[in-house]
């Protein structure tokens, strides 16, 4: 029933980019109106996570239509993309349809990522697009080689390589050290905008599909590779924080703040040794992923002109460090608990002095980047984000219920 | 049961009658209706004293309790019997007759509030020690008497007038300058008991937690001893005995009391003389009243009882010798004091071999000695207001001005030295015979020591009555009229030698057998040493060929040092240790962490060349790696 309204939504989103060449208003109508239809396809338990992915998807259309770029109309069909990608992957749980998703997440980033005011980043382009096409090739040759293992269960070679690659893939989509040397040289180079459409809503969807692939293919060898996932979130976590302690570009500030929190992330992938727990490692998951995004547009915005009121930029800050009632506390508390119920303590006492390692970064950007009492609509964009994070004043067990219910979806089907 | 309310009553009236003198000298200081409070606090004194002898001749024997905490058997619980009935009427009566003194002593002082606030809640604070069975209650009070000390003794804190300080100034021995303020004299003294104070914190602490009850009577000493062993028993006796011995200070700790002479001399004659300092050593008594080390076998006992036997004698020496070379006034009675004190302890320490009759020894030379003391301590301060001048000086012309003193001081001398047929003969006696009965069991030394130290003692005596009033220098300043009350205090008091006399001789007390040990041949010949020595001292109290030795004796043969000098380089060195480890912290987390996080985060950056070639490199030998070793380990 639901696929209804996504197949209207890609027909929208379709005809507004077309009908983008004559005014760009229309484009950018247009995929509002596909990103409200795409949402309507959703089953009520999930309509809280849909909300919020609505709310980042709608404020990425906001600063595109604030920004100039070389497509200009077209672009806003492509963020649009990317919102109704993250909508269709919660839904399915065919194998081909989540390797597909993924890439179609991915191919839309590679031309936002050459657009700017005046001369198109060539060269940026490929740094990056060369790094996210082998990463997915990895991701796929390693999803494959789980699939393959899980169903004629010879779980010893294939399934461990199949992990080490889809791993290794999902790290260089999204910028997990040892493979993060894109992130700051493109963050710092690229066009503030397109980057935090890249920063913001790109993130979910590789982290879904290698949660549903991987719970999916789970058995007991899961075990012993699951601390490859956590030696790379320990690294991702340290040289995000500690690199950033230093950078003086607000961008590659920013960088290195994804990478670090982007292992926040990949820590949860470690509690699928403990089923039962799954459903809070994925809420701590998703809530990180949205406060990042939140986090990550509000300050490329101010990046991009700097009329951010200080208020706003201290908050996300404070988002970021994780200080409650914000929603980058209960994010990095769901993921402190998913990794404790599951025994692994000493993770989350990482994720914590982390959490304090990142502080001085995240104040200076706030000092530097919020000036006085903002003005105009960038610091309206700033002022959505922050309402965004200050969502959970309300506790966030709604949103905990909301995930149950993408949770009870899961089962790899087509394959196994 | 009405005899509760007497005792908050016994206890109270003190404290409350010196509240309004406390509080007006605050606000409306040096009124001439404000001067007349002091007499509020006397009466409060005498309603004590009241109290007191009604209880010494009235009261059954017994325990009498009230409950405070009766969950952890915690309760006041109040003892008469034998050493308390007496112990308290003599604390109240000696307060009583000081308090009188005080008001022609001290009537023109600058800080008449906090003078009689504290000499109040002194007076207090020993009634409590002395009725206390339960230790935490005799706690309270024991730390009442520190309080007090201090402030009694720093009482004239201003350190203004040279009158009040113990020492020559600008007189040094190597860096030290033997010279100590009021200030300095009362931070001394709580310091010390302090010192003492905490070990015996821990053992009364200790005895809770092995027998679950603070009651004197009721602990089951002897199980408990026998449950912690030889080494757990002397180490909690030691550690409790602490208290006493820097209370009453023996050897090592016997330097406060020298510079508590800081204080005026009602705190001398009060604090230091009779009841303070004899606190320590009533506390053992009467400990030792209900272990009866006597009846036990508990082997651990023996090394604690001959420890202080021992430690009792060698102070005792100590302060006898050095009393011998003392020049000034207060401080030369400070020393006998400790003298005596030792004796004290050592008397009652025989008990272990000797029985209940040893502590009966002790006790009876405690209350001679507090009436003698006292009075030699008044009419010291009386001297010291007439000559205006803290060493010893009068003579015989002097003395016809000072008639009163004169014989106070004759007859005080006398009865102490142990001069027959005078009040302590007798009770020396009682001590030589004891000395001498523990001679069977194979301890020599003691009984010669005794011997040594009553000679010495009543030299001193001698010295002090000779070198004040008949072959002193004369005074420089003479301001011999009025003290009348003064006189009559001390008068009243060192009639009380011939109270105790007949008590003694008369047989009144069925506990004292002196009478018999006094025509003891042996009794007889310690006498006549003894006697010899104080004729010999009284017609030659000063030698100056002994110069060299008297100096070294008038620096108390340098234990100023170890207060002064030792402990503070340990304090010092302490603080040394502290502050490197300060110094460490501070470099960690000021300079050595930032620095490196520093050193990281530059290397994590030199990564980022720009060069996608680079890049690819890093990715795929990373890719390649993790393939290699997770297909051998999956292998």
């Amino acid at each position: 029933m639901g696929e209804i309204f996504l197949l209207i939504s890609v027909v929208v989103i379709t005809l507004g980019a077309i009908a983008s060449l004559k005014n760009q208003l229309f484009g950018f109508v247009a995929s509002s109106i596909a990103i409200v239809v795409s949402f309507i396809s959703l089953t009520p338990e999930t309509y809280f996570f849909g909300v919020l992915i609505v709310l980042v998807g709608l404020l990425n259309l906001l600063t595109l239509y604030i920004s100039q770029n070389q497509i200009k109309g077209v672009d806003y069909a492509l963020s649009a993309m990317l919102v109704f990608a993250t909508i269709l992957v919660i839904q399915t749980s065919n194998f081909a349809m989540l390797i597909g998703t993924f890439i179609l997440v991915s191919v839309p980033t590679y031309v936002l990522v050459i657009l700017t005011e005046n001369k198109p980043n060539v060269e940026i382009a490929i740094k990056y697009i060369v790094f996210m096409v082998f990463a997915t090739i990895l991701f796929i040759i390693g999803a494959f080689l789980l699939v393959y293992s899980a169903s004629e269960q010879v779980y010893q070679f294939y399934y461990i390589i199949g992990y080490v690659l889809l791993v290794s893939g999902l790290a260089l989509e999204v910028g997990i050290a040892p493979f993060h040397e894109w992130v700051p040289d493109v963050f710092a180079e690229a066009n503030p905008v397109p980057i935090s459409i890249i920063a913001s809503i790109a993130k979910f969807v590789p982290f879904i599909v290698a949660f549903k692939i991987l719970i999916g293919t789970a058995n007991p060898v899961t075990e012993s590779i699951v601390a490859f996932t956590a030696f790379l979130s320990v690294l991702s976590m340290f040289v995000g924080n500690i690199g950033a302690l230093t950078s003086r570009e607000h961008g590659r500030v920013l960088g290195y703040s994804t990478v670090a929190n982007m292992g926040y992330v990949l820590a949860t992938l470690v509690a699928i040794v403990k089923l039962e727990f799954v459903y809070l490692a994925i809420s701590g998951a998703l809530l990180q992923l949205f406060a990042n995004s939140a986090g990550k547009i509000g300050f490329f915005s101010a990046i991009k002109e700097r009329t951010v009121g200080a208020s706003f930029t201290y908050v996300l800050a404070f988002s970021f460090i994780g200080m409650p009632p914000l929603m980058g506390f209960w994010s990095k508390l769901f993921i402190l608990l998913s990794l404790v119920y599951s025994g692994y303590v000493w993770l989350g006492v990482i994720l914590v002095i982390n959490s304090a390692i990142s502080v001085p970064y995240y104040i200076r950007l706030a000092r530097e980047l919020g000036k006085g009492y903002g003005y105009g609509l960038v610091n309206v964009i700033a002022l959505i984000a922050v309402l965004i994070t200050l969502i959970t004043l309300y506790p966030p067990d709604w949103f905990v219920q909301s995930v149950r219910g993408i949770v009870d979806t899961f089962s790899l089907g087509g394959v196994v | 049961m009405n005899e509760i309310p007497l005792f908050a009553v016994l206890f109270l009236s003190p404290v409350v009658s010196s509240l309004p003198i406390a509080l007006a000298w605050i606000y409306k200081q040096g009124e001439d209706w404000v001067k007349k409070l002091p007499y509020l606090s006397v009466a409060g004194l005498f309603v004590s004293l009241l109290i007191s002898l009604h209880i010494l001749f009235n009261f059954e024997e017994g325990f009498y309790s009230y409950p405070w905490l009766p969950d952890f058997n915690i309760n006041f619980v109040f003892v008469v019997d034998y050493l308390s009935r007496y112990m308290g009427a003599l604390t109240a009566f000696i307060a009583f007759l000081i308090g009188v003194y005080g008001l022609e002593y001290m009537k023109d002082d600058y800080r008449l509030g906090w003078y009689w606030f504290f000499f109040n809640t002194f007076t207090a604070s020993m009634l409590l020690v002395v009725y206390s069975d339960n230790l935490l209650t005799l706690l309270i009070g024991w730390e009442g008497l520190g309080l007090a000390s201090w402030g009694l003794i720093g009482h004239w804190f201003r350190d203004d007038d040279d009158i009040a300080f113990v020492g020559t100034k600008g007189r040094k021995v190597g860096m030290l300058e033997m010279s100590w303020s009021p200030s300095f004299g009362g931070w001394r003294a709580i310091s010390t008991i302090r010192f003492g104070d905490m070990p015996m914190f821990f053992a009364i602490a200790g005895i809770y937690a092995l027998t679950g009850s603070l009651d004197i009577h009721a602990i089951p000493w002897e199980g408990m001893f026998e449950r912690i062993g030889y080494f757990g028993t002397i180490f909690l006796l030691i550690l409790f005995m602490m208290g006493p011995f820097t209370k009453s200070a023996q050897l090592p700790f016997s330097e406060w009391l020298m510079t508590a002479m800081t204080g005026p001399t009602t705190v001398s004659a009060l604090l230091h003389s009779a009841t303070m300092v004899a606190a320590g050593t009533y506390l053992f008594m009467r400990i030792t009243w209900y272990i009866e080390p006597w009846n036990s076998h508990i082997p651990g006992l023996e090394a604690v009882y001959l420890f202080i036997l021992f430690l009792g004698l060698v102070s005792s020496l100590y302060g006898a010798v050095v009393a011998l070379g003392l020049r000034e006034r207060k401080v030369l009675l400070a020393s006998s004091t400790m003298s005596s004190l030792g004796l004290m302890f050592s008397a009652a320490s025989t008990s272990f071999w000797l029985g209940e009759v040893a502590i009966i020894v002790a006790f009876w030379y405690l209350i001679v000695h507090a009436f003698a003391k006292a009075s030699l301590f008044l009419v010291a301060g009386h001297l010291i207001h007439a000559t205006h001048d803290r060493f010893c000086g009068g003579d015989f012309a002097f003395s016809k001005k000072m008639k009163t003193a004169f014989a106070v001081t004759i007859l005080a001398t006398i009865s102490l030295a142990g001069i027959p047929p005078f009040t302590a003969y007798w009770v020396k006696s009682g001590m030589d015979g004891l000395m001498e009965h523990i001679m069977e069991e194979g301890l020599i030394a003691p009984f010669y020591l005794l011997v040594l130290i009553s000679i010495f003692y009543s030299a001193f005596l001698a010295k002090f009555l000779s070198l004040n009033f008949i072959k002193g220098e004369k005074p420089h300043h003479e301001h011999t009229e009025g003290g009348g009350l003064m006189k009559v205090a001390y008068a009243v008091m060192v009639s009380m030698q011939l109270v105790l006399l007949a008590v003694i001789l008369l047989g009144y007390d069925e506990h004292i057998h002196f009478v018999e040990e006094g025509f003891l041949e042996i009794s007889i010949t310690v006498g006549l040493l003894v006697t010899v020595a104080y004729l010999i001292a009284l017609f030659k109290p000063s030698i100056r060929s002994l110069s060299p030795l008297g100096n070294f004796l008038t620096d108390r043969m340098y234990m100023p040092f170890i207060n002064d000098y030792i402990i503070p380089q340990i304090g010092w060195g302490i603080i040394k240790v502290v502050d490197s480890c300060n110094r460490g912290i501070d470099l960690t987390v000021h300079r050595a962490i930032p620095s490196v996080f520093d050193e990281v985060s530059r290397a994590i950056r030199t990564i980022q060349k720009g060069h996608l070639r680079t890049y690819m490199k890093i990715v795929t030998g990373f890719v390649m790696v993790f393939m290699v070793i997770f297909a051998l380990v999956g292998w």
